[in-house]
C-alpha cells in the first residue's frame, strides 16, 4: 500500500507535479468549469499512473491537471472514484494519498448530492458541515500506517471549521445561496427509496450521495484540512418521488457549477 | 473453519490443568486488574497458537490466561481483536468458539465505549441491556454448523437476565453506580462525527464501541451465557464534541477498571 502511493507520488512528482498547494476534486457534472480556470496545465492520465485506479464512470473524466489557479498551484482531479464501482476504499483514497505527498495543504471537493431537507431546493449548493458514513467499509481498515497518522483519527471537525466560515463570506459576497447541512454518504449504486429517505431524514440527513466521506476520513487522517460542497441535483421529496435521470442530474449539476467554481476560485484566492 | 477450531483447542488443551468455565474478555485499558485475580495461571500467547489471530493495536495484549478466580475455572482473553484491524468476522469469533469448545459456559465481557447518553459521565459504568449491530459483517455468514448452533439464532435475550440481575445487585452491594442501556457496535475505526453522534442516540444508542457485538453474536449462536460491561470512557455531546485522545480513552478506563473487576469477581463468585 505504502509503496504503491510513493510510486505513484514520485511518477507525478519526475512528470512535474512539483509543488501542488491546493487539491480539487470535481464530482458528477463538475469537471468543466473549474478545469478551464487553471492556467498553463499539465494533463496527466489516470491510465498512466502507476497504482492508480481508473474511473469507470462515463461523465467522469480520468486525468489530473495541474496548475496556476489566482496564483497558487492546484492539482485537480477531473473525476472520482467510487465504492459502486467496485474498487475498495483504499484505492478510492489513493489519490487523496498521493496529494499530501506531493505537498497539498487543502483539499477542496466537490459532489452531486440528492436534495433531502424540503426548505432547499434542486441547482442550490450545500456547504457541508459534518457527515454521517453509511458505507459498509472504512478506508482506514486494516493495518495502520502511523506515518500517515494516528490509529483512530478525530472526526469532532471533519470539515475544517476555517475554510468554511471563508466559503460563507464569499457566498455571502459573490450572493451565492450556499445551504450548510449533513451530508450522508451510501454505497449506491441504486438510488434511494421513498423508506431510505426518510430513514436518512430522520437520522439527520440534508443531503445523500455515494462519494466524499471516504476521502475526508483520509484527509482527516493526515491532517489536511478540508472541505466540501454538495450541488443539490434532484429533490428527494418522499410523499412526491418522481424517477430520477441521470441526464438530468448532470444537467443541473452543470447549471449550478459556475456557482461552484466562482466559490472555489475565491476560496483559492484566500489560502 | 472447523478444523482451524479443532486445532486451536487441541493445541490449548494439552498446555491447561482444568477446563475452563467462564471466559472473559478484557477490553481497552481493562487488561490488568483482572488478570492479576487470576490465580495459578498458564499463559499462552496468541502467536503461539495455530490459526490464532494476532492483536495489532498497541493498547492491547494478546495473551490466554487460564486459572482460578474464587475456586471457579477461568479463561481469559487478554486483548481482544477488532474489524477494524482488518480481521475477519471468522477471525474476530475464533477464540469464542474454541472457549465453547473447551467447555466454556459464561462469557463475560468489557469494553470502552463512547458515552452519548448525556445524563451519565465518563468514567462510569454501562451494563449491555441489548445491542445494535451496525457493523458491515456478521460472525455467522457463510455455512452453518448446526454443531454450534442454529441458522437463525434468536437475539431476543442476547444478554442473560439472569447474569445482568446479579451484576446489579452485586452493584448495589458495592456502591458502584452501574448504569444499564445499549451499545451500538460501528466499525471504525475513525471515531464518529458529531452528525453520527446524533444519528446513533435517535436510534437509541446510549454507548458506542467498535467491539463486543460480533462475540455475542458467536456465543450466543452456541448458547453462552453472556454479560458486557462497558467502560464510559469519553463523553460523545454533539453540542460540545472535544478532540479525543486515545491515551485519555485508557486513561479513564484504567481508573474504572477496579469497579469491573469487583462486579466480574462478585458475579464468578455466583455462578
Amino acid at each position: 500500500m505504502i509503496r504503491e502511493i510513493k510510486e505513484a507520488t514520485d511518477f507525478l512528482y519526475k512528470r512535474g507535479i512539483e509543488v501542488p498547494e491546493v487539491g480539487v476534486i470535481l464530482g458528477t457534472g463538475l469537471g468543466n468549469l473549474f478545469v478551464k480556470e487553471i492556467k498553463k496545465p499539465i494533463v496527466v492520465n489516470y491510465n498512466s499512473i502507476p497504482h492508480f485506479p481508473i474511473s469507470t464512470v462515463e461523465y467522469h473524466k480520468g486525468q489530473l491537471i495541474y496548475g496556476d489557479v489566482k496564483g497558487k498551484k492546484v492539482l485537480a482531479m477531473q473525476g472520482r472514484f467510487h465504492y459502486y464501482e467496485g474498487y475498495n476504499l483504499q484505492q478510492v483514497t489513493l489519490p487523496v494519498r498521493v496529494m499530501k505527498l506531493l505537498g497539498v495543504q487543502h483539499l477542496l471537493i466537490s459532489n452531486a448530492a440528492g436534495n433531502l431537507n424540503p426548505d432547499w431546493k434542486k441547482g442550490q449548493l450545500m456547504l457541508i458541515d459534518d457527515h454521517i458514513n453509511l458505507l459498509p467499509d472504512n478506508p482506514l481498515r486494516g493495518e495502520n500506517y502511523e506515518i500517515f497518522g494516528p490509529r483512530f483519527p478525530d472526526m469532532s471537525e471533519p470539515y475544517s471549521a476555517a475554510l468554511n466560515k471563508k466559503l460563507k463570506q464569499i457566498a455571502k459576497a459573490k450572493k451565492i445561496k450556499l445551504n450548510e447541512g449533513v451530508y450522508t454518504a451510501v454505497a449506491g449504486p441504486n438510488l434511494e427509496t421513498r423508506a431510505e429517505y426518510r430513514f436518512l431524514r430522520r437520522i439527520g440527513s440534508d443531503t445523500v450521495g455515494m462519494s466524499t466521506v471516504p476521502e475526508v476520513i483520509v484527509a482527516n487522517h493526515m491532517g489536511l484540512p478540508c472541505c466540501a460542497v454538495s450541488v443539490l441535483t434532484d429533490d428527494c421529496d418522499p410523499d412526491n418521488l418522481k424517477p430520477v435521470n441521470l441526464k438530468e442530474i448532470v444537467k443541473v449539476a452543470g447549471k449550478a457549477e459556475p456557482k461552484l467554481t466562482q466559490l472555489y476560485v475565491e476560496l483559492i484566492k484566500t489560502l | 473453519m472447523l478444523n482451524q477450531i479443532k486445532e486451536a483447542t487441541e493445541f490449548i488443551r494439552k498446555r491447561i490443568t482444568q477446563e475452563p468455565e467462564v471466559g472473559i474478555i478484557l477490553g481497552t485499558g481493562l487488561g490488568n486488574r483482572m488478570v492479576e485475580e487470576i490465580e495459578e495461571q498458564v499463559v499462552i500467547n496468541y502467536n503461539s497458537i495455530p490459526h490464532f489471530p494476532i492483536t495489532t493495536v498497541a493498547t492491547h495484549k494478546g495473551q490466554l490466561i487460564f486459572g482460578k478466580v474464587r475456586g471457579k475455572s477461568v479463561m481469559a482473553m487478554r486483548g481482544r481483536l477488532h474489524y477494524y484491524e482488518g480481521y475477519s468476522m471468522h477471525q474476530i469469533s475464533l477464540p469464542i468458539r474454541v472457549m465453547h469448545m473447551l467447555g466454556v459456559q459464561y462469557l463475560l465481557v468489557s469494553n470502552a465505549a463512547g458515552n452519548i447518553n448525556l445524563d451519565w459521565k465518563k468514567g462510569e459504568l454501562m451494563l449491555l441491556e441489548d445491542h445494535i449491530n451496525l457493523q458491515p459483517d456478521n460472525p455467522l455468514r457463510g455455512e452453518n454448523f448446526e454443531f454450534f448452533g442454529p441458522r437463525f439464532p434468536d437475539m431476543s435475550e442476547p444478554y442473560s437476565k439472569e447474569l445482568n440481575k446479579k451484576l446489579l445487585r452485586i452493584a448495589k452491594k458495592e456502591k458502584i453506580n452501574l448504569h444499564t442501556g445499549i451499545y451500538a457496535a460501528v466499525q471504525g475505526p475513525s471515531l464518529e462525527t458529531r452528525a453520527e453522534y446524533r444519528y446513533l442516540r435517535t436510534i437509541g444508542a446510549d454507548a458506542v464501541g467498535m467491539s463486543t457485538v460480533p462475540e455475542i453474536l458467536a456465543a450466543r449462536h452456541m448458547d453462552i451465557a453472556c454479560c458486557a460491561i462497558s467502560v464510559l470512557t469519553n463523553d460523545c455531546d454533539p453540542d460540545n464534541l472535544h478532540r479525543v485522545e486515545l491515551q485519555q480513552i485508557v486513561d479513564t478506563a484504567a481508573t474504572s477498571e477496579e469497579n469491573v473487576v469487583k462486579l466480574f469477581m462478585g458475579l464468578i463468585e455466583q455462578l
